[in-house]
């Protein structure tokens, strides 16, 4: 008999290694129980997911391309509900609506791009300055 | 009481729609078999208990998923096999595995002298110490080839049926069955005469 023969005809003998006997009749009661057990412990995101990586198992896109897609609708998800630059935005409009006047310091002038000021009632007004004269030259000449 | 003729894609297909019980049969009816093919692996019968729970609780919540492209019986040992080498993998990191962890219990196992009993006498004499000697060489083997010599040599799996399961080509599966083999050559040289 060949060593690889005999090899092999040795590793045959680790058939004979067997659990208890009476051992495969008590696995599945202790299957169900810990089924039962597992189904009040876990976190239900766990079994969530486990849902979603089973329903798309005939695709071949390795499991972290799975956990990339979930993680940015997750990451987009959260954007669009917290939506943190409008919030902000806005809060910096609500902040200035307080300090806003028909006056500015700036003049501006038509043709270039139009500023959008609030009042202090809150209500947008546009605050138009002909080319090339501020306002103040007109009011110093004018006399009574 | 399900007849043990039941087609497997009968029962697979029972518990994709939800028929709890037709899982059941189907966990009694691959559990010795999943058994053998971990418990070679892992050489330890606590951990292969543990672990062949874990590998049918998978195996029911991804079951859904279960195409038939390949058989039931292909699939189960594929998952069984990937979970063992991450478990294996997992326990390695953790600890050196001690040897006194290595179930050596089947010594005195009237079958098992019975099927020793045309190994030369001197080495019947301590078939403790040859039980020992194998499991020793079996865990100083990688992850890998000792799924390709549990499958082949002891659970006696065409090498065709092996490659599907580790999604390797045949090729691969017979070298590595020849380097295992070579090195067990040299683990048990003592049980083996020239």
């Amino acid at each position: 008999m060949s060593p690889e023969e005999q090899i092999s005809k040795l590793l045959r003998l680790k058939r004979y290694e067997q659990p208890r006997p009476g051992y495969f009749e008590d696995f599945l009661q202790e299957f169900q129980d810990r089924q039962r057990a597992e189904l009040i412990r876990r976190p239900l995101w766990e079994i969530a997911w486990d849902r979603i990586v089973s329903l798309a198992p005939s695709f071949q896109v390795p499991r972290m391309a799975y956990a990339s897609i979930v993680a940015l609708a997750v990451a987009a998800s959260a954007i669009i509900v917290v939506h943190p630059g409008a919030r902000a935005s806005r809060g910096a409009l609500a902040a200035n609506r307080s300090t806003l006047s028909l006056t500015s310091s700036q003049p501006v002038t038509i043709g270039e791009s139009v500023p959008v000021t609030l009042t202090s009632t809150g209500s947008p007004s546009v605050h138009y300055v002909l080319p090339t004269r501020p306002v103040s030259s007109y009011a110093s000449s004018r006399s009574f | 009481m399900e007849t043990p003729e039941t087609p497997d894609e009968e029962l697979v297909a029972r518990t994709q729609a939800g028929d709890a019980r037709a899982f059941d049969q189907l966990v009694v009816r691959f559990s010795p078999r999943l058994y053998g093919l971990v418990y070679n692996m892992t050489s330890n019968h606590e951990d292969t208990n543990d672990l062949l729970q874990e590998i049918f609780a998978k195996a029911y919540r991804s079951i859904k998923g279960f195409q038939g492209k390949s058989s039931f019986y292909t699939w189960m040992h594929s998952i069984s096999v990937n979970m063992a080498i991450n478990f294996l993998k997992k326990r390695n990191r953790r600890m050196t595995m001690s040897l006194d962890d290595v179930d050596n219990g089947i010594a005195n196992d009237p079958e098992f002298i019975e099927a020793t009993s045309d190994y030369d006498p001197r080495h019947q004499a301590n078939l403790g110490e040859l039980q020992k000697r194998l499991n020793e060489a079996m865990m100083k083997l990688s992850e890998e080839h000792r799924a390709v010599v549990a499958m082949f040599d002891i659970q006696g799996m065409p090498h065709a049926e092996i490659a599907k399961i580790l999604k390797v080509s045949e090729g691969t599966v017979r070298s590595r069955l020849f380097y295992a083999h070579r090195q067990l050559q040299n683990y048990l040289q003592e049980f083996i005469t020239t």
